[in-house]
Parts: C-alpha cells; structure tokens; sequence
C-alpha cells in the first residue's frame, strides 16, 4: 500500500485544523502571539516573492506595508463605518501604489542598487509620515478603533474579541498567502522566476524584463499592504515604527532565516522570529542582538535556512523504499 | 557662511564615503557594516574621552579597535560568503550592520551623547565679517589633510598602486602574483578605520546617537551612486555637492531638506546611471 498520499496530506489537514481551532485551545495571551505570527507570516510572504522568486532584495520593503497601515487607520479614522472589506481593499490599492511609484524607479536597477534604493524611498516615505503631522500625527501615531465585521449567518461580530480577530486575520492572510502561492503558478510567475535564472535570455525570449519585474513588484506590494492593514488593526494604533527601517530589515531577516529558496521557508521564518522574541524577550532587552547573531550564522552555514532542516525528502525515500 | 557649513559636513561625508567607495570597487560588496564603523568610531571616541578626558587619544585608539574589528569581519566572515555571490556577502555585511547596531545600543544606550571638543578647539572665531565655531574649522582641516595624504598614498606608494589595480581588475592583479584577498582584508580594515576617524571627527560635532550609523549609510549612498560606485574623485565631488545641498536645503526649503538629496540621486540615475564619475560596469 502506498501511504504517501496520507503523509504528505495528512499532516496538512492536520496544521490546517490546529491553526484554525488555535483560539479554542491556548490562552488569550497565545491567541494574541499568533494573531501577529499571522501577519508576519503574509509580510514576508510576500517579500520572498521578491528575494526567492524574483531574485529582488529590497532593503526598504516596509515602505508598502507601512503605506497600507497608515491607509487603513485614516479610513477608520475619518470615514466611520466602512466595512473592513473595502478598507482592506483600499490598503491593498495604497500599497500597489507605492510599489509602482518606488519600482518604477528601481526594478530597472538589480542588485546593491536596487537593495539600497528601495531603503532610500523607504526612508522618504518615513521623513513624509513623520513630519506630515496633520494627516499621520507623526510620532504620536493614530489610534484605531477595531470596528465590527458582518459575518453572513452570525450577524455583527466585534474585533474587539481576540478571537474573532484571529479568524478574521486569518482569512485575509490565507487568501494572501494563496494567491501569492497561485502567483507563482500562473504565466507570469514563470517568467519572473525564468528571469532570476537568466534575464538576458528572458529579454531574448521576447519577455518584458522591465514590466514583468514590476509587476511582481507591484503584487507583492499590494500583499504587503493588506499585511499593513491588519497590522493596524491588530495593534490598534499606528505610528511611524510601521514605516521604519527597523519593520523593513525585520522582514528581510526572518524571510533569510526561515529560507528563501521554498515558498514555506518566509512562514516558517516569521513563526521562528516571533517565538524567538517572545521567549528571548523575558531573558534579555536586546533580542534583536542574538536574532542578528542567529541571522548571520544562517547566511554563513545554513543556506537554505531553517526550513532546509525540515526537509522531508530523506525520510520519504526511505519510506518508498521499504514499502517498494 | 552656509556654503562652508556645507563643505565641513561633505567633507566628513566623502571620509565615510571613501572607504565604501574604495571597497566596492576592490570586491564588489557594498559594505553596509561600514556605516557601524562610522558609528562605533563615535562612541569609542565618546568612551575614551570620558575615561581619559583626551580627545586626542580617542582620534588614535578608535580607529585602531575599529581597524582590527574590520578585519576579523572581513577575514571570518565575509570572505566564506565571497564565492557565494554578491547577495550573500551584502546580506553579511547587513548581519553585522544590525548586529553592531544593536550592540551599540546595549552597550552606550538609546539617548544622545554629547562628547566635547577639546578646549583649543572650542568656542569661535571672527570669519568673513561673521564667527564661526573653530571645530568645524578644524573638521575641515583635518579632513584635508585625510584627503591629502590618501591620495598621496594612492598615488605613490607601492601598496597605493596596488589597491588602485585592484579596483579596475582584482582577479588580475591575484593572478599577477599579489596576495589579493589579504590586500581586501587590509583595504577592509583600512576603510574602517577611516570610517572610524569621521566618527570621531564628527562626534563633538554631530553628538552621539544610535541612528548616526544609519542617517550616514543613506547618505553614503547617495554620495556613491551620485559620484559613481568605485570612484574616489567622484565622491569628493559628490560629498561635497550633497553638504551642500543639506545645508542650503535646510535654509531655503526646509521641508523639503530631506527629499532634496533623493531627489539628485533619482535624476542622475535616470540620466547618467553610472554616476557623474563612474565608469560603465
């Protein structure tokens, strides 16, 4: 009997299961851990589709995830009860935005340019929430008010409840993270893959290097808007630490260390990073010294990253083996 | 007036500047640790003058400990990432660009700290019917004379040629019988001991905060792309050009200060991507 199909989804429906019914069995304080695991999970989602798949590191990615959060907590703000639909649709629009007004400039550029000209807008977009101080309040921030969500057959629910947000995160992270995934699947995916492998011959195909690049730019500043928008809905409040170059060079070293080279390796490395600071926290104020310390031994030794330690290959080989 | 205040801080610039520009050209990486340099040059310098009250021991001890630190990175870490691509080793370099953040951090705290100057160099001096503080005077001196004696020792020394051929074509110069990775290591250590001398240069001037490392590394950048990477009188030039402009910009539109040097960067890589002085790669 081959027992592949059941090891290899059995223990997928298994995860499945356990991430959905995670409010029901740990307590309020987890639920909370989690519901932030969640949007690190999309956040760097969709910047592996930059460094993994597209071959792009932006050192300045938070400038998308930023933009959206900041979207989403003025239309809290100023337009009253808007369903969350729409106010995510709308940080998802904000965060497309910006990625093609920053990718127009950059994409043409690979490499070190590329990686410190992204930082560069980042940083632009910072100076502009922190001294635009009528519309972002600067340092101070914006507080935002969860608002209710309408779910058909339940009625209104409140967001004020962890764990209708948590199912709520959820939903928007999943539906992120699957069409990031479905992305990849579709022609355009190949090609952007194909010109990581080889851009001139990508161009000599008759693909459009320049506009394909910043089309998976574009997308995956839009992910990263929605992740923004459930950031500030999430922390209830947002202030320039959202835009910074500390929110960037996070997501750049929990994608590098959970691994950049499987689509699973950025979830794995945000789980990894959030664990990893929630337990070294209690111990010491500097955990973002030993997360660097963690991040430069994966970069030397380890480079598939994390998620090369869980690699299931081995052990299916010699399953396959013995039940011929 | 504001035309010098502009000259005295493209000058510190171009000291940081110079040893990434020297760098990249050799290897290929942007250092992106450079910037700690700068910044751990700063606060050594601000921890030597407190234990010693001698700010003129902190211009000799600092970039001798940062010196030593550029090369232990360089010779451990760095080059086991150096046939792994340009990626790895830019993400190396950003490893210890967070990691020497954070130390910083943990060491000296989160607050501003002042360091004096020393007393000959305090107070001003009457300048072009004005007074200017006599510090800035001497950061201008003083980085004239880095500058002198750089180009001298690039110029005419044996070592100087050496780096200077190394830059165009490393590989060759390596096959041509010169040790080349330890000429990296030296150039490494050499560069961070530079970028330490700014620091220390800069820290009566600027004080002392944990995101100096960063503000400089952005302005290091756009120095490098607006002069061209590998270029050494091409960021001169370009140092300058950007004091200049944050000064100016600071006086004529204020809320503008911050975009204005982005802004140059982004029109001169839409019109000459190689920079004012770079060549094509």
């Amino acid at each position: 009997m081959n027992i592949f199909p059941i090891v290899n989804n059995g223990w997928k429906v298994l995860a499945g299961t356990f991430v959905v019914a995670l409010p029901l069995v740990v307590p309020e304080m987890q639920v909370h851990l989690a519901t932030e695991v969640l949007i690190y999970c999309l956040f760097a989602v969709s910047f592996n589709l930059l460094l993994g798949y597209a071959g792009l590191l932006p050192f300045g990615f938070a400038a998308m995830f930023g933009v959206g959060a900041y979207a989403a907590a003025l239309m809290f703000n100023h337009l009253g009860s808007t369903p969350l639909v729409v106010v995510i649709t709308v940080a998802a629009a904000s965060g497309l935005l910006t990625a093609i007004i920053i990718g127009a400039f950059c994409v043409r550029l690979g490499g070190t340019y590329f990686a410190l000209l992204t930082l560069a807008f980042q940083m632009f977009f910072y100076a502009v929430a922190l001294k635009w101080r009528s519309v972002t309040n600067g340092d101070d921030g914006i507080p935002v008010m969860r608002p209710e969500f309408y779910f058909p057959g339940l009625g209104n629910l409140s967001l004020m409840n962890i764990h209708n947000l948590y199912w709520v995160v959820l939903f928007f992270v999943v539906l992120g993270i699957l069409s990031a995934y479905l992305f990849l699947k579709t022609p355009l995916g190949n090609a952007v893959v194909c010109m990581r492998e080889n851009e001139e011959r990508a161009a000599f195909l008759g693909y459009n290097v320049y506009l394909t690049k910043l089309a998976v730019f574009s997308f995956a500043g839009l992910l990263a808007g929605v992740a923004g928008a459930l950031y500030a809905l999430f922390q209830e409040f947002v202030a320039t630490t959202v835009i910074d170059a500390n929110m960037s060079f996070a997501v750049v070293l929990m994608t590098i260390v959970g691994g950049t080279g499987r689509f699973s390796g950025p979830i794995a490395g945000a789980i990894f990073f959030m664990l990893f600071q929630d337990w070294i926290s209690d111990i010491t104020d500097y955990w973002r010294l030993y997360f660097g310390i963690v991040f430069v031994v994966v970069v030397l030794y380890l480079e598939g990253g994390l998620i090369s330690l869980f690699n299931l290959d081995p052990i299916r080989r010699l399953l396959r083996r013995k039940t011929g | 007036m504001m035309a010098i205040h502009g000259l005295v801080y493209g000058m510190l610039l171009f000291m940081v500047a110079s040893g990434l520009t020297l760098v990249f050209g050799m290897m290929g990486v942007l250092n992106l640790a450079h910037a700690s340099f700068y910044m751990l040059g700063a606060y050594i310098a601000y921890s030597v003058t407190v234990i010693t009250h001698s700010f003129w021991l902190s211009l000799l001890i600092s970039p001798l400990i940062v010196a030593v630190l550029g090369m232990i990175i360089e010779r451990f870490f760095l080059r086991r990432a150096h046939n792994r691509g340009h990626v790895a080793e830019l993400l190396v370099t950003f490893g210890f660009f967070y990691i020497l953040g954070e130390l910083v951090r943990m060491i000296w705290g989160s607050n501003p700290l002042p360091v004096p100057a020393p007393v000959i160099l305090q107070g001003d001096i009457p300048l072009l019917g004005g007074t200017y503080p006599v510090y800035r005077l001497f950061i201008l001196f003083f980085s004239g004379i880095v500058l002198l004696a750089l180009s001298l020792i690039l110029k005419k020394t044996r070592v100087g040629i050496l780096v200077r051929a190394a830059v165009s074509d490393a590989e060759m110069v390596d096959a041509l019988g010169s040790n080349a990775p330890r000429l990296f290591m030296g150039v490494f250590g050499g560069g961070a001991a530079l970028a330490a001398l700014a620091g220390v240069i800069a820290a009566p001037f600027l004080s002392v905060y944990p995101s100096m490392g960063l503000d400089v590394l952005l302005d290091c950048f756009v120095v490098i792309v607006i002069g061209g990477f590998g270029s050494l009188f091409g960021a001169l030039i370009s140092a300058i050009l950007i004091g200049e402009l944050q000064s100016f910009g600071i006086l004529w539109v204020p809320r503008l200060a911050l975009v204005l040097q982005f802004l140059l960067m982004a029109i001169i890589l839409v019109i000459r991507p190689t920079g004012l002085m770079g060549e094509k790669e």
